[in-house]
């Protein structure tokens, strides 16, 4: 049996500690942190913290990549690893079908966002151009680009653990042979919002970080990036590549404590632990050395150190942790950490701890203080995020014996219907929804009924005093009768929409007899807390930096959602916050699906959220994405003299996925869920990608009836969809009609979690359709060159 | 002080959005966190803020955050020494 185990062949890194794997690791053996001035932008506040800046000219180094500092510095950490795995002299070598990019990031263009605000509360002026990189999913685009992956490529924003996130979502393409390759990690600049933030939690040692010391009172902020090359063993084998270590174990759990402070008896961490040791089939005592998460916060340090006692018992191994030579580099920490991973077990040598030198008599553990040679076969890396989103990822040196397969190790079975004729379906145990056209599936089917939703109106007095938008907008969430005051009391719109949907999702469900550690969450967002996210920021630019307000802070970070929802519903399984733009929520319900057919959870939610934003509205309107006013969406309108230009929307809907449990019917049943991405618009070519899904997972190619697709009226890529469902009728043999459901919620980045609610409506009959549809593909293209789909039937 | 004392937990009662609760139902003299109000870290953070934008008085330490917000009246006490 060939084996599916995830290696890593390469790794690259750019940091505060220096440019490059060589230069960091002589960072790391000297001790020379990377801690200094910030000089990267004027915080007023916070001038005199010492920060984890890249010293290096970042745009001078990244030539004519373009894209905001964080996607340059993936790109630059990229770059090395591809180098060094072999792959950027030979690209022939692998499959770019079967060649991936995962990565984690937080801040995106934030640096961008604050410019243009800072120019337009300041000087009144819209300058619009730092605002084109605003979004995390670029530097996942851009690697995606300069390699030629056409395999799954997404971003994954899970606040401080993302890095961690995106190596465990590459380990699981290649172990389910999703893929061959996948470069995987994670990148954060610095931004003020971030600097700012932290200040605001009271989370930044003005010393600089002092992890494990008995006088840690926070965290340094730091940058950077770190990319590595998972790949396949047999494909890295076949390839004569040189395997640098093996990606053996991962596991993921959620605190579903609180948004910002770990649970403090460390359960989230240990189990997040136990799934990384479980799934590479070792024993904790067979673990040499911890990479500690180490932020050097009073909590989080306290908290990891209960979460190693409870793993280890008396013999916890030697553990640093490396935040005092690079800062906290936030998404990027754990893939930072991941490199040094492979070092370490290539070196064997392990970091020493930067920053502590009082032992903190409270913990009872000490770290290694300094860099040091010592046997490591097996390390373990910790990532924890706010919201409680742990990752816990274990490395392994190429020369140790294998232990069993990873498919071996699993215990569970997994958690779908398999028909009688071989396919794989995943049951829709639950729907909730808050959008433009209802607030379920019987109000939407009406809408649906009627034409689509109605539009109104938003104001936006960014662009003028008085103007005003036309926009898709959804219902208010009415939380009233979900939520005590005491519990919705800070919770921002979007945060209610997502506990609301997820309350109604849940509600046909088992959930409450669940263990809440079976239970996972995956909410995708484009665009995240637009409006929270705003607010912090127009604060710190009219208040200079005084008063920052930490609600907002801890509300704008992407994960937030489904943080949010996991406390509220008590779901402790993997947590994560896809936001790839228009694929966020494909990725979302991929990972869904992965932790249920892995048989890691029983149920599974899955979803995707976004809000109107008075910001969003006006740079989209100067760019002249949105018209000034217009029709509504009319997909598939190209014969009109004006074709219908697309309109903003919003909305949430989330979907409770499981195995049927025989209670209550499923609503409707998911299978060949994927994401990939096209280099050119070649319709045969997309109509073949979802025929080889659908046969991947026993579908009968000819079964669908509809095509339901992202079309809103813009006729290139209607036209492009229409060319799509053409293809696939021929291919398939019979006639595939071509639909839309944007008419019915907008154009944004999460429309298509809209859309598979649209496609269950139809499968089921309650929405009212021309010809009778009994299976239905969902296809999401972006224009950045990702696409998604899911096949649904009754 | 009692004005002053009526006047933070108007604050209270508007900056963390306690729908429902009286300045009645507040006792000055017990812990304004992790007790009866059913408030968190994050509130205390938001505390902070609403001191340095109506009072003048940054706190950059959660020391000083835990020490001024032992009750209502310990706060009280300590705006009036900090307040600039």
């Amino acid at each position: 049996m060939p084996s599916r185990r995830p290696v890593i062949t390469g790794t690259g890194i750019i940091s505060a500690a220096g440019c490059g794997v060589t230069a960091v690791w002589e960072s790391v053996r000297t001790g020379r942190t990377g801690l200094g001035p910030l000089t990267l932008f004027a915080s007023p506040r916070f001038a005199n913290h010492p920060v984890g800046q890249v010293r290096a000219d970042v745009d001078a180094l990244a030539g004519r990549v373009r894209g905001s500092r964080s996607d340059k510095l993936c790109w630059l950490a990229a770059r090395e690893a591809w180098a060094a795995a072999g792959l950027a002299a030979n690209p022939k070598k692998i499959n770019p079908v079967r060649t991936g990019v995962m990565v984690g990031a937080t801040v995106g263009g934030m640096p961008g966002a604050e410019q243009f605000l800072t120019t337009l509360l300041r000087e009144h002026q819209h300058r619009l151009g730092p605002l084109r990189f605003h979004e995390c999913a670029g530097a996942a685009d851009l690697c995606a680009q300069q390699i030629g992956a056409r395999g799954p490529v997404t971003t994954l924003s899970t606040a401080c653990s993302a890095g961690a996130m995106a190596l465990l979502a590459a380990a699981e393409l290649i172990a389910q042979g999703e893929a061959d390759v996948v470069l995987a990690g994670a990148t954060d600049s610095l931004a003020r919002l971030t600097v700012n933030g932290f200040g605001s939690l009271l989370l930044l040692d003005p010393h600089g970080c002092r992890p494990f010391d008995a006088r840690r009172t926070g965290i340094s902020l730091g940058e950077g990036a770190a990319m590595l090359v998972v790949e396949a063993e047999e494909t890295a084998v076949a390839r004569g590549a040189k395997i640098l270590a093996r990606l053996a174990g991962w596991g993921a759990s959620c605190d579903a404590f609180h948004a910002t402070a770990p649970q403090p008896d460390g359960r989230g961490a240990l189990q997040a632990m136990q799934r990384a040791l479980e799934r590479g089939g070792v024993t904790p005592a067979q673990v040499d050395f911890v990479s500690a998460h180490g932020t050097a916060t009073p909590d989080n340090d306290a908290m990891e150190a209960r979460a190693l006692k409870q793993l280890f018992g008396d013999h916890v191994p030697p553990f640093s942790s490396v935040k005092g030579l690079f800062g906290h580099t936030l998404a990027a920490s754990g893939a930072i950490k991941a490199v040094l991973a492979v070092q370490s077990l290539g070196a064997q040598a392990v970091p020493g701890t930067a920053g502590f030198e009082v032992p903190d008599e409270k913990l009872g553990l000490e770290p290694v203080r300094v860099f040091r040679a010592q046997r490591v076969d097996r390390l373990l890396s910790n990532s924890f995020g706010f919201g409680g989103n742990n990752v816990a990822l274990l490395f392994e040196r190429p020369g140790v014996p294998p232990v069993a397969t990873a498919a071996a190790r699993i215990a569970s079975p997994p958690n779908f219907v398999t028909t009688t004729t071989g396919s794989k379906w995943f049951a829709v145990l639950g729907v909730g929804v808050i959008s433009p056209a209802g607030k379920s599936l019987t109000e939407i089917a009406r809408t649906m009924g009627g034409g689509g939703a109605a539009t109104s109106w938003f104001d936006v007095p960014a662009l003028s005093p008085g103007d005003r938008a036309q926009v898709y907008a959804a219902g208010e969430p009415d939380p009233e009768q979900l939520l005590e005051p005491g519990r919705r009391r800070r919770l921002s719109r979007l945060q209610q929409m997502a506990v609301v949907a997820a309350h109604q999702a849940l509600r046909t469900t088992s959930a409450a007899t669940l263990a809440p550690e079976r239970m996972a969450v995956a909410i995708g967002t484009g665009l995240g807390a637009l409006n929270d996210t705003a607010a912090f920021v127009e604060n710190m630019i009219l208040k200079e930096e005084r008063a920052p307000r930490p609600a907002l802070f801890t509300n704008s970070v992407h994960n937030a959602l489904a943080s949010q929802v996991a406390i509220e519903c008590r779901l402790a399984g993997l947590n994560s916050t896809p936001v790839q733009r228009e694929i966020c929520f494909e990725t979302a319900l991929w990972q869904a699906a992965t932790e249920l057919a892995g048989g890691r959870a029983d149920l599974a939610l899955a979803g995707a959220a976004d809000e109107l934003n008075q910001y969003h509205l006006a740079a989209g309107r100067r760019w002249g994405w949105w018209p000034e006013s217009s029709p509504a969406i009319r997909p598939f309108a190209n014969a009109l003299a004006q074709p219908a230009r697309p309109l903003p929307g919003e909305g949430c809907t989330l979907f409770a996925l499981g195995r049927a449990d025989g209670t209550t019917p499923p609503l409707a049943l998911v299978s060949a869920i994927r994401i990939g991405r096209r280099e050119t618009n070649d319709a045969a070519a997309e109509a073949a990608w979802i025929l080889e899904t659908l046969r991947r997972d026993g579908v009968a190619p000819d079964a669908p009836d509809l095509l339901l697709t992202g079309a809103n009226g813009l006729r290139a890529a209607d036209e492009f969809y229409q060319a799509v469902a053409a293809a696939l009728s021929r291919l398939a043999g019979r006639p595939v009609a071509c639909g839309a459901y944007k008419q019915s919620c907008g154009e944004f980045h999460s429309a298509s979690a809209f859309g598979l609610l649209t496609a269950i409506g139809l499968v089921r009959g309650e929405i009212a359709a021309k010809h009778p549809c009994k299976t239905i593909v969902l296809l999401t293209l972006s224009p950045t060159g990702t696409k998604g789909m899911c096949c649904v039937r009754a | 002080m009692e004005p002053l004392i009526e006047e933070l937990k108007q604050k209270i009662i508007a900056g963390f959005n306690l729908e429902g609760v009286t300045p009645a139902e507040i006792n000055p003299d017990a812990p304004i966190f992790g007790a009866g109000l059913d408030l968190d870290s994050i509130d205390a953070l938001e505390l902070v803020a609403i001191l340095e934008q109506d009072y003048g008085i940054t706190i950059l330490e959660r020391s000083v955050a835990d020490k001024a917000f032992a009750s209502v009246r310990a706060l009280a006490e300590f705006v009036t020494a900090n307040r600039t």
